[in-house]
């Protein structure tokens, strides 16, 4: 049983097809990054798998039932989402026991999920005097209270400091890796969730463009080597010998085959100077940038 | 049950209600100090004052039901009851906590109930004691007859029902500012134009106003006529019956719009 599943699922709002037809799942224990550029229609993907937002077409189903099914939602799943707010008035604190109290959960959970998300200190204090970063703490809270397995979070960096956003990392890896829950976790910003996610989900204009394992993406072909040699016209024969494949274009040489090192030794041998070796972008990278529109015009 | 302490916990844990409180128990006293002041004082006519005299029964009765007249703000706390939640984009917690939104709606409606009776009580009492402190003195007898009982029950009916009137508007018209102008527009001018106009008194018993009246009517005339109005009963349903009926149609329409 997949913790969270989404067939066919489209979302129009008038004219603008915000959701086209997306379909995936995510896995109990695994972190799945949902990626694609501003507009790309990952909200509202999430906001129709939280019954915010009604679909128009497909499905979209957590732990195998449509959310507003589920008897107890916030004991099976926990959501961070981008403009949600908090009554400025309220303290934190009272913020979490409204939350207990709608729930059915018993109300010393509310100051248990403040510790947890480092905001014991302030439960106290009126939302209106949080900074940002501290009402992303706060939204965490939220979906932590009803320790549920399954977590699905829209862009939950937003406002952390780099402190903050390391935190969150390695809450994240806890949650999955060693506590067994399904973290679904958007982000308009690769490198934010490159180093945690097992699975990689990519839309954009509302169509998935790409999914796989971030192993997968990553090795997706040999990854190229780019080297710049002072008299690239002799160095090009004596790497084709050692085996590898090499483009050449604007005196930049793409060098597959052969790693950097065995590259090294080459132009050594045959006394050429190099002035650039480096690892190309991964094709993970790749596809993001040229979806983003950050990509090399090459 | 835990959705109405909830929305009482979501009330209790903000400033709104006890601001709604203060402006009502000030109002409520306003209204005593005039009826009391004005009581039994002739007009340039001749005839029977206005206000009977603080000794007589019609004045108690008179006072036990002023308090009706405040519920336009325990409405007001019902409307922003429903309003917040969009003005402050709470109102995604608060559907991911309880996705079945009819649900969300009707515990704010229980607990629009608790919510009106503490107003009404808290009227009724400073009433209770401007009664017992006026008309000993000017010499009447403190009487509690059954029509009395009766206008005391119609108070707390009429805040209880016009707080559920507020939640009912406010689930209609999500916008806050919007539902408040709309809900006192309502009370003040379309209520004040139909009651005053004889030829609209058919369809005047029907409006809020109307049911309000008839619940705590005293019988006494203050120059309105009073015999058009709806038996209490029937004031009591059809004003029940707005709040219901608003927030059903909200439930069908406006409640399941995209929260985004
Ligand atoms: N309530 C709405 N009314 C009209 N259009 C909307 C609404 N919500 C979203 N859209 C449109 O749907 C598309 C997808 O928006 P969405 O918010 O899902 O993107 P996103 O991937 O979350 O972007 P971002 O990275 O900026 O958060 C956009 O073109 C947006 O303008
Ligand atoms: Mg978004």
């Amino acid at each position: 049983m997949s913790a969270i599943e989404i067939r066919d699922l489209g979302k129009s709002f008038g004219a603008v097809r915000a959701v086209d037809g997306v379909s995936f799942t995510v896995e109990p224990g695994t972190i799945t990054g949902y990626l694609g550029p501003n507009g790309a229609g990952k909200t509202t993907t999430l906001r129709c798998l939280l019954g915010l937002v009604t679909a128009d077409s497909g499905t979209a189903l957590v732990n195998d039932r449509r959310y507003v099914e589920l008897p107890h939602p916030l004991t099976e799943v926990g959501a961070v989402l981008e403009a949600t707010n908090f009554h400025p008035g309220r303290t934190a604190l009272n913020h979490l026991r409204v939350i207990c109290a709608a729930a059915g959960l018993p109300p010393e959970r509310a100051a248990e999920a403040l510790e947890q998300v480092g905001l014991g200190e302030v439960a106290g204090k009126r939302v209106m005097t949080f900074s940002l970063g501290m009402r992303q703490r706060l939204a965490l809270a939220t979906a932590l209270v009803g320790h549920p397995r399954v977590f699905i979070l829209d862009e939950p960096a937003n406002g952390l400091d780099p402190a903050g956003i390391q935190w969150l990392r390695g809450f994240l890896r806890h949650l999955a890796h060693e506590r067994g829950a399904a973290v679904l976790v958007s982000s308009h910003v690769l490198a934010e969730v490159e180093q945690i996610v097992d699975n990689v989900v990519i839309i954009a204009k509302g169509r998935l463009v790409r999914q796989g394992s971030l192993a997968e993406l990553v090795s997706n072909g040999d990854t190229a080597i780019r080297v710049r040699a002072a008299d690239p016209g002799e160095l090009v024969p004596a790497l084709e010998r050692a085996g590898a494949t090499v483009v050449q274009s604007d005196g930049v040489l793409r060098v597959t085959g052969l790693d950097a090192e065995r590259i090294g030794r080459i132009a050594l041998d045959e006394r050429v100077v190099l002035t650039e070796v480096s690892q190309e972008r991964s094709d993970l990278q790749h596809v993001f940038l040229e979806l983003t529109g950050e990509g090399e015009t090459s | 049950m835990r959705l109405i302490r909830a929305e009482l916990l979501k009330l209790t844990t903000t400033r709104l209600w006890w601001v709604m409180l203060a402006v009502t128990i000030a109002y409520a006293l306003l209204q005593l100090g005039i009826t009391i002041g004005f009581a039994g004082v002739t007009g340039g006519q001749p005839g029977a004052p206005a206000i009977p005299g603080r000794d007589t029964a019609p004045f108690q009765e008179l006072m036990w039901g002023l308090g009706a007249s405040g519920a336009v703000f325990p409405m007001i706390l019902g409307v922003v009851m429903m309003t917040a939640e969009y003005r402050y984009q709470t109102i995604t917690s608060t559907f991911l906590t309880t996705p079945r939104r009819e649900r969300v709606v009707a515990g704010k409606l229980g607990a629009g109930v608790v919510v009106g009776l503490v107003f009404g009580l808290v009227v009724l009492a400073l009433t209770a004691v401007a009664v017992v402190i006026t008309v000993p003195l000017a010499g009447g007898e403190l009487s509690f007859t059954g029509s009395t009982a009766r206008i005391v029950v119609g108070t707390l009916a009429v805040l209880m029902l016009y707080t559920l009137f507020g939640i009912g508007i406010g689930a209609l018209i999500r916008n806050q500012l919007g539902a408040i102008v709309a809900a006192v527009a309502w009370v003040f001018v379309i209520e004040a134009i139909v009651s005053a106009i004889p030829a609209l008194r058919p369809v005047g018993r029907w409006t809020p106003g109307g049911a309000a009246t008839a619940l705590t009517n005293s019988g006494v005339d203050l120059g309105l006529g009073t015999d058009w109005l709806l038996p209490a009963w029937a004031g009591g349903v059809v004003l029940l019956g707005y709040a219901l009926v608003f927030a059903a149609v909200a439930s069908a329409t406006t409640l399941r719009r995209d929260i985004t």
